[in-house]
């Protein structure tokens, strides 16, 4: 406290800390993943008058969860759906529960929500209004929200998108607080991977900018090996303009250059090495004899590109005891993980930081980890009064995580049409345990099982008798994690682009060489609906006499073990190689539909994103980090650029599984296959270039 | 300096003078709809009218545009029922995460006005620098060719 009494009268001041410690930071904050029970879902409910109200613990991001959730509370307690008031909750309102990740939320939410809704239904009908309940399970055919079409057909006003369409204030950075003042990390323009720290700047130039607060150094602003310096004005504009008055001078402990991030994961490299350390399977087979294909790919470093930046609204009050109390806004996927995170680096009662989830502007990944939050906070704690923290586009590319490049090798053998040995390798940077958050030890301690998001969507879904599925992750000097759908879009991408090569070499039809391979009864059903749905024929047409040249293609997936999609993909190739998605269709399922047009929606996403990533996504590097200041460099598809969607869900009583990542298992692929129908030229490095889909030679 | 927005004038002071229009709009004045995405107009969140055309507020001086007439997201349903974009936004289940959109309605709004029946490549072409991550695009494009029925239907009767 004594700090803080200081810093009262800080204003226009340089506010300096000496290096204190605070917790024991060797050990990094792991996020707790626990699986919600039903009486954790009792806590998302509040009842008064025969009103409900529902704490909605899962990170609205686009997904409409609340929306999904909405809906089965509605048919199990038996009231319309405009009775429940959807909440989005801070840490102090409901238990813990895991993050925002891996399309887990109506898989993992619905059931125990379900259970609590038919006790508090049950309770209430009995007259009980006070007292506590318990949750008692029922069997699953007794609840009125798992049967088929009971949810999916509710009539659901969507109070959210009316707040959306009216500009209502529902993300971090549209929350006000009264003296608020505004804040920015100033870091060294290389990766935080890079030790590195401010030296000198141009204190007195800063302090005669309109709307000059104060400067803040303080040890805590670190972010890996990055340490900042925090500005803080009275208007944001004023953030830009005491940036360049500051001039920082930075001190950087190394470089690196662009080309040794692609040796390090060079797949050939590591493969004349020996054996990668980790298998998804490893049976025996002959690893020197001809190949049928023998194919690389390479996926490159891409940014999530959510159009909101990270923000943060932090604000210090008292407890009644007079302890510091942090209230912070922000819109993460990991309100719980921000919070313990938060406590430790502000060494803080877990108790006394209240964390207020707000909707994100996307998430994809990008928020999982506490970045933006822990600026608020420090910044707000030196200079006692409410401060916004609104990451720049510039800071989203330099100072976030990506999407981490992949170096891929896929062998298969082929006899008598049928795939019957199959080695696919590959090389990438760590997902799960990403380098943004955890030091190097503990990759060390991670490497002895593997990363297992860096593997997610290698494995086949078919029926080959020999695979060797094998990969491993290097830490790289640029910052890789979570990015929709983990290893998912890369592998499946070249899962399935290899296996459309071995139906050409096989002479096979791409539908019928993948139904030939699999007896799963799903994934055959979603293969036929979009061959139905696409119209799709063996006998492929020939190209028109003049024009660009059209190809279709085919891919399909299983995502997690749960959800089955197979995409055809229409395209249009000019003769100067710009390549034109036409039309992507896709059949899709997920199970039990909850609600289906926010499934719908996140297919649709998915296979935008697929569209992005064939064919124009990459995150460009420099000398010592990324070289992406804006969309101009890191650029996502516009509208011109995309296709009609058409979308067939495949309803089933199976149990609900994910959508909000399953379609990145067969999207780009599809792709990327009708672009090799139409030119030859099997994308083997993304984006595929026009330069290449140009040649006539394939 | 004074701001004509959404009908209403708007005394601004120090140390607002300097700003952009989207922080006034956002800061100053607590309008809000209008997103920061990247500060360079190559994203279009903060679109707003000035004088019924779209620009991107990012980008403009507040004191270039003192005394035009100004209108935000909030400024299309000011007499409390939703304009016809608005209205086919939510017919369509456009938005996902939502914090693109209030751009792209306005964009939209402005083509509208000034196009009553946009073909496909008109509507992309207004819409281009409007980017959107959850790849709404396909339903953008549905709710606009809505839209533009609805305006039709509304002056002709």
């Amino acid at each position: 406290m004594k700090r803080r009494a200081f810093l009262q009268g800080a204003v226009g001041l340089t506010v300096t800390f000496a290096a204190v410690a605070s917790g024991c930071r060797a050990i990094p904050v792991i996020p707790k993943r626990p699986a919600p029970s039903a009486e954790d879902a009792l806590g998302w409910l509040r009842h008064h008058d025969g009103k409900y109200e529902l704490f909605v613990p899962r990170a609205e991001m686009g997904q409409q969860i609340g929306i999904a959730l909405r809906r089965i509370a509605a048919v199990e307690l038996g009231v319309s759906a405009d009775r429940i008031r959807l909440r989005a909750p801070s840490s102090q309102d409901i238990e813990r529960v895991k993050a925002t990740v891996g399309s887990d939320s109506v898989k993992d939410f619905a059931l125990p929500l379900a259970q609590a809704c038919a006790t508090l239904r049950d309770a209430l009908a009995e007259g009980r209004t006070e007292g506590e309940i318990r949750v008692v399970e029922r069997p699953l055919k007794q609840l009125l929200s798992m049967r088929a079409d009971a949810t999916a057909n509710l009539l659901v006003v969507r109070d959210d998108l009316l707040a959306i369409v009216s500009g209502a204030p529902l993300f971090a950075a549209d929350m006000r607080l009264p003296g608020m003042v505004y804040g920015r990390v100033l870091r060294a323009p290389v990766s935080p991977e890079l030790g590195s720290r401010p030296v000198d700047w141009n204190d007195a130039a800063a302090r005669r900018v309109v709307g000059f607060v104060a400067v803040v150094q303080e040890h805590n602003l670190r972010h890996a090996n990055s340490v900042g310096l925090g500005i803080l004005a009275s208007t944001p504009g004023a953030l830009d303009r005491i940036e360049q008055a500051l001039s920082v001078r930075w001190h950087v402990d190394g470089k690196f250059e662009p080309r040794e991030i692609d040796d390090a994961i060079d797949i050939d490299r590591h493969l004349a090495g020996g054996d990668l350390r980790h298998a998804v399977r490893d049976d025996d087979l002959d690893a020197t004899g001809a190949w049928s294909i023998d194919l690389r790919f390479d996926v490159p470093l891409a940014a999530h590109g959510g159009i909101e930046p990270r923000a943060a609204l932090a604000h210090f009050t008292a407890t009644p005891t007079g302890r510091p109390r942090l209230q912070l806004f922000t819109g993460t996927q990991d309100l719980f993980y921000v919070r313990d995170v938060l406590a430790r680096t502000l060494a803080l009662d877990a108790d006394d930081v209240s964390v207020q989830a707000c909707r994100l502007g996307g998430g994809f990944g990008a928020r999982t980890l506490a970045l933006v939050e822990v600026e608020a906070a420090l910044l707000a704690r030196a200079i006692d009064r409410p401060v916004k923290l609104v990451w720049t586009r510039a800071q989203e590319f330099r100072q976030g995580f990506h999407r981490p490049p992949s170096s891929h090798r896929v062998r298969a053998r082929i006899v008598e049409g049928r795939i019957v040995d199959w080695w696919h390798a590959l090389v990438s940077s760590h997902i799960l345990f990403t380098p943004a958050a955890m030091p190097l030890w503990i990759q060390r301690l991670v490497d002895i099982a593997g990363d297992q998001g860096v593997a997610r969507g290698a494995a086949l879904p078919y029926d080959v008798p020999r695979q060797r599925i094998a990969f491993d992750a290097v830490r790289l000097p640029v910052h890789g994690g979570p990015w929709r759908g983990l290893g998912t879009a890369p592998n499946a991408f070249v899962v399935e682009s290899a296996i459309d090569a071995c139906a050409v070499v096989a002479g096979s039809d791409a539908l019928q060489f993948r139904l030939a391979m699999t007896k799963d009864v799903r994934l055959t059903a979603v293969l036929r609906g979009v061959a139905d749905d696409a119209g799709w024929n063996a006998q492929r047409s020939e190209q028109p006499p003049s024009g660009p040249r059209r190809g279709r293609g085919l891919a399909c997936g299983v995502y997690k073990g749960g959800s089955r999609v197979a995409v055809v993909a229409d395209v249009e190739v000019s003769a100067s190689g710009d390549a034109r998605v036409v039309t992507l269709w896709c059949a899709h399922d997920c199970g039990l539909v909850v609600d289906p047009d926010g499934v719908r929606a996140q297919i649709e996403g998915c296979l935008v994103w697929c569209v992005g990533m064939v064919l124009v996504e990459a995150l460009p590097l420099q000398t010592s980090g990324i070289a992406a200041t804006g969309f101009a460099e890191s650029p996502v598809p516009r509208i011109s650029s995309l296709p009609r969607i058409e979308v067939r869900l495949l309803s089933s009583n199976a149990t609900p599984t994910g959508a909000g990542e399953s379609a990145m298992t067969a999207g780009a692929a599809a792709i990327a296959n009708a672009l090799f129908d139409a030119t030859g030229y099997r994308a083997s490095r993304l984006p595929a270039r026009p330069e290449e889909l140009a040649r006539s030679d394939h | 300096m004074r701001l004509f927005v959404n009908n209403v004038w708007h005394e601004i002071t120090a140390p607002w003078l300097d700003e952009s229009l989207l922080w006034v709009l956002r800061e100053a004045l607590g309008l809000t709809g209008c997103k920061y995405g990247c500060g360079q107009g190559q994203c279009g969140a903060c679109t707003v009218l000035v004088d019924d055309e779209p620009q991107r507020a990012c980008l403009l001086p507040a004191q270039a545009v003192a005394g035009r007439r100004i209108t935000t997201i909030e400024g299309l349903s000011l007499n409390g029922s939703l304009n016809p974009v608005q209205q086919a936004w939510i017919d369509e289940s456009v938005p996902q995460c939502g914090f693109c959109q209030a751009g792209q309605i306005v964009a939209a709004t402005a083509l509208l006005q000034r196009t009553a029946q946009p073909d496909a490549a008109e509507i992309d072409a207004a819409l281009e620098g409007h980017l959107c991550r959850c790849g709404t695009q396909p339903r953008v494009r549905r709710a606009i060719e809505r839209a533009a029925v609805m305006f039709q239907r509304g002056t002709s009767s």
